[in-house]
């Protein structure tokens, strides 16, 4: 018999999901919005069972599942990035009348994460990576009235079925070459792939399938529109959440499985790093909507997590892991900031309602909503690397570890880009801090407020201390090398 | 003993926080001095427990703080850091009480900036740990971006961009150079650690020469950069002359780049493959500085943009100093940061106080400002002569213990430097004549002196440039012991 204490986070979430979606049925529309303290508490519940399992190491249901350092770091992540949807939700889903819908399909979208983070078996890593997927793309289509939502919920299927389409063949031909859907078999089976053209298809495939959900270029072009079209606390879990997910299953299956060919998939990285850092940069100082100037700071975020791809040192993998940690705060952060603004406009009805997150309607936030003000200021001083946040200390790690690689050239190109992305944020900061205010001061909701200060506490406790956090990556990268 | 090196970090940083939530003008100004008053007393405890006989750090702390990555909390005072410690605790409470009357938007921020600033000046120079180090570093950027941003001139934003991402970039390319001498000595010990001396010394055992250069030329391009040599310079005179008068003053107290040259440019140097090549370099760029930013000052129309042009030559005394390499030109280059900032000080509060009443800075569209504005006259002639290096005052010691002893490793430098000399006393006194002697401009219309305040306030700093120029060596004494360590050490090496 399994030892099932062992998915006790995760049996928390699923448990807290399936009673919000029941419950919610027999609820008044005015008492569902319990829910979201219900699902809040149910995540914080996951997140103390997560933080209480650290140093377990098992294998589970004869070895798919493998609860070790890394899968608990990203547990981390993936719950940190659902306690602050949930709370920053609780305003957002206020007047819907599917609060218990929009719930369940976080919690479930963190259920599928959480288990990527664990699955030593590519058939498990796919099933959980659909579940994840699919609870997302229906929560990017959460306002069924907004076209632009909709736009970016089809946007986000479509692109995403053809790369789960490609990701599912990347692994036939693995099991083809291999005989097994074990990642340690494969990895030890390996040899079977190096020199072949199957092991040279499947990894293209795979990093084609892949690469769209960490939204590396060119497999992105649905992020800026999906990230803007969606509520901004969706964008807050595709962004922070999602996208590391992408990132787990292919440390997991790149760096464990398919290490043998590494020459191959590493070239592809450094290619894929390099440009997706450059152009995310390049075209969010050209952006004029929040979200968007997000999505593409997000690409360029991811372009950096990437590095670690190529530099592949003990070191690197710490950095890559503590980036996903520190961009879960930053970006969910941002995110849900934005979230506070495009509510301010909205439930004033005036301003640029076409765009409500329009650069405008940061103008004079520091006057207008100091908390989200200060807030974002953070955020993006973060994303921009500025100390001491949690930005600066997962780019310090990550930067120096190419300088001791020896890859100057790389450390180049990324510091020049993190000085070029101090353009758009510092615009922002311009925006919400120089110039005047159009509207009245507005008090910002509570649970808008709490989310930001919960993802203000993140940055700046991982900046200032980052000691605990440096350990357990380096733990959770000693598991991939 | 109190732990001065945190509480001068500490206390400016604190009542900086305090700042911001101010209400009124009143409460943000007098927060303001209050809180630069409690660091100026805590520097004058430092300086009066002070030993000058060592070369060793004082007041030293140390915690860990990231153990798996070798950074610690270590902060020391030495003879390199305390005079200019002592010169931003006596400028900034000065500063406060001279922009006392003055009005603008948002005071609290205003002079919560100003203490952010001064903290993070400060902890630069106390910092013997290199992350804290690239930290403050970095800090020093954001007040003076918004300073110039927020209360600057026409072009302030052009001017707060570029000066912005121009020394950022510097400082990347810097930081590159750490990493590389953070990975390398942990390669060499197996240790890693962040402790400034602790790499220094571990830098001349890297086997790869090539490392060592490229190490070496990274860093030392972020301190060039900083303060700033030609030809690194071109974001200084914008950023000097579109921000306001206190952001001006506090770039001239930002001295972290020339400190850097003392603190870990001087000490590597011997170890670094071709130590000759490199110091001719240095000692060029130094004096060509000295001698374009005077050929600039003197084509210049604006008085401010005359003073910026006129740091760049001053700070040019700052490289070709160190470049010199003997005790006396190293403490000279030492000296000449300590007295540039009281100077420029003075300098910068007369032309922001000339632009106030008079209401523009264009030299030629002044005149005879000194008959209605007497008591500015008065001061303001004390800082241009201390400027062009009149003797007894303290920029005539600094300049001429650079070119005097400069010249024994240096001579064609000290040449080249010395034909900027006529350049500097000319355009001082060509625009001193032109805007405040000779025929009263009447289309100025009726200008009024400077305040009560500011009378003060400038003229402590003016008394201060005589005192030092007739008596430096309660500051220079320690300035020649730390530097006498560092030549000893390049002599040790054979350079």
């Amino acid at each position: 018999m399994e030892n099932l204490t062992l998915l006790a986070p995760e049996l928390a979430i699923a448990v807290t999901g399936l009673f919000v979606l029941l419950a919610g049925i027999f609820m008044s529309p005015q008492a569902k919005n319990m829910l979201g303290y219900l699902a809040t508490f149910g995540i914080l519940g996951a997140l103390g069972l997560t933080v209480g399992s650290f140093g377990t190491e098992a294998a589970m249901f004869s070895g798919t599942l493998s609860i070790d350092a890394l899968s608990q770091f990203f547990k981390l992540v993936f719950l940190a990035v659902a306690l602050l949807v949930s709370v920053a939700a609780i305003k957002y889903t206020e007047d819907s009348n599917h609060t218990e819908e929009f719930y369940a399909l976080v919690l479930f979208a963190t259920f599928g994460m959480m288990f990527v983070a664990s699955a030593n078996d590519l058939i498990v890593l796919f099933c959980a990576f659909e579940l994840a997927s699919l609870a997302t793309y229906a929560l990017a289509g959460y306002e069924k009235q907004n076209a632009r939502s909709l736009e970016a919920a089809m946007k986000y299927f479509v692109i995403g079925s053809v790369s789960a389409a490609l990701m599912l063949f990347g692994i036939s031909f693995v099991y083809g070459a291999t005989g097994t859907t074990s990642i340690p078999l494969i990895a030890a089976n390996s040899g079977l792939l190096v020199n072949n053209p199957i092991g040279l298809v499947a990894v293209v495939l795979l990093i084609a399938g892949f690469g769209f959900k960490m939204a590396l270029v060119p497999f992105h072009m649905w992020a800026p529109d999906t990230y803007q079209g969606s509520p901004s606390v969706v964008s807050a879990l595709l962004a922070a959440g999602s996208k590391k997910m992408g990132f787990v299953a292919a440390f997991r299956l790149f760096i464990v499985a398919l290490i043998a060919l590494q020459p191959d998939w590493q070239l592809a990285f450094t290619i894929l790093a390099v440009v997706t850092m450059t152009f995310g940069n390049v075209v969010a100082v050209a952006q004029t909507s929040v979200k968007r100037m997000l999505a593409y700071s997000s690409l360029a975020q991811a372009g950096y997590i990437a590095m670690a791809f190529v530099v592949m040192t003990p070191m690197a993998l710490t950095g890559g892991i503590l980036y996903a940690l520190a961009h879960a705060f930053m970006k969910a952060g941002a995110f849900i900031a934005a979230a506070a603004v495009v509510w301010m406009v909205t439930s004033e009805k005036k301003g640029n309602l076409e765009v409500p997150d329009h650069l405008d309607s940061f103008k004079g936030l520091g006057k207008r909503m100091p908390l989200a003000a200060i807030s974002m200021t953070i955020f993006v001083f973060a994303l921009a690397g500025i100390p001491p946040t949690a930005g600066y200390m997962a780019k310090f790690v990550l930067f120096s570890s190419t300088i001791q690689a020896g890859l100057v050239w790389l450390a180049v190109i990324a510091i020049l880009n993190s000085a070029l992305s101090l353009f758009y944020y510092a615009r922002l900061v311009k925006y919400m801090y120089f110039l005047p205010p159009d509207g009245e001061k507005v008090s910002t909701p509570f649970p808008y407020a709490m989310a930001l200060l919960l993802a203000v506490a993140g940055v700046l406790v991982i900046g200032i201390w980052p000691e605990p956090f440096m350990q357990w990556a380096m733990e959770a990268a000693k598991v991939l090398v | 003993m109190l732990p001065v090196a945190s509480l001068l970090i500490l206390v400016p940083l604190i009542f900086a926080a305090v700042t911001f939530f101010a209400k009124t003008k009143e409460q943000a100004a007098g927060m303001g001095l209050l809180g630069s008053l409690v660091t100026l007393g805590l520097a004058l405890y430092a300086y009066m427990n002070f030993d000058s006989s060592t070369a060793a750090m004082q007041f030293f702390e140390s915690v860990e703080w990231i153990p798996s990555l070798g950074v610690s909390y270590t902060v020391g005072i030495d003879g390199i850091s305390m005079p200019l410690i002592l010169l931003n605790a006596i400028v900034i409470p000065l500063l406060v009480l001279y922009s006392w009357k003055e009005e603008r938007e948002a005071p609290n921020r205003f002079y919560g900036l100003i203490l952010t600033m001064q903290a993070a000046v400060i902890g630069v120079f106390v910092a013997l740990d290199f992350f804290m180090f690239y930290i403050f570093w970095e800090l020093t950027l954001i007040p003076l971006f918004f300073m110039v941003n927020i209360w600057g001139g026409e072009k302030r934003a052009h001017a707060s961009y570029k000066f912005f991402i121009y020394t950022h970039v510097a400082s990347l390319v810097m930081l590159l150079g750490i990493f590389g001498l953070f990975y390398a000595a942990w390669q060499q010990t197996g240790v890693p650690t962040f402790d400034i001396r602790e790499l220094i010394a571990q830098f001349q055992f890297f086997e790869s020469g090539m490392l060592r250069d490229a190490i070496f030329l990274a860093i030392l391009f972020g301190f060039l950069a900083k303060i700033p040599t030609f030809p690194f310079h071109s974001w200084l005179p914008d950023a000097y002359s579109e921000a306001p008068t206190a952001g001006s003053v506090l770039f001239v107290l930002l001295k972290i780049g020339g400190y850097g040259l003392f603190r870990i440019i001087l000490p590597m140097l011997p170890n670094t493959g071709s130590p000759n090549l490199i110091i001719a370099m240095m000692g060029l760029l130094g004096s060509v500085s000295i001698l374009y930013g005077a050929l600039l000052a003197l084509r210049q129309k604006d008085l401010k943009r005359m003073i910026a042009y006129s740091s760049v030559s001053h700070m040019g005394y700052v490289t070709l100093g160190s470049a010199g390499l003997v005790a006396l030109s190293v403490s000279g280059a030492m000296f000449q940061q300590f007295s540039h900032g009281l100077i420029m000080s003075i300098l910068f509060m007369s032309a922001g106080a000339i632009h106030a009443s008079a209401g523009t800075r264009i030299i030629n569209e002044l005149g005879g400002l000194a008959r209605k504005m007497p008591k500015l006259a008065v001061i303001m002639m004390v800082g241009f002569m201390a400027s062009l290096g009149l003797p007894g005052l303290t920029g005539f010691i600094a300049e001429f213990l650079v070119l005097t002893f400069s010249f024994v490793n240096l001579p064609g430098f000290v040449v080249i430097a010395l034909l900027a000399i006529v350049i500097t006393a000319g355009y001082h006194l060509w625009a001193m004549q032109r805007a405040m002697f000779g025929v009263y401009n009447e289309k100025l219309g009726d200008v009024k002196d400077i305040n009560a305040l500011q009378v003060f306030s400038m003229a402590v700093i003016a008394l201060l440039v005589l005192y030092f120029g007739l008596n430096p060596s309660p500051v220079l004494d320690m300035m020649i012991t730390n530097s006498e360590a560092i030549v000893s050490l390049a002599a040790a090496a054979g350079v």
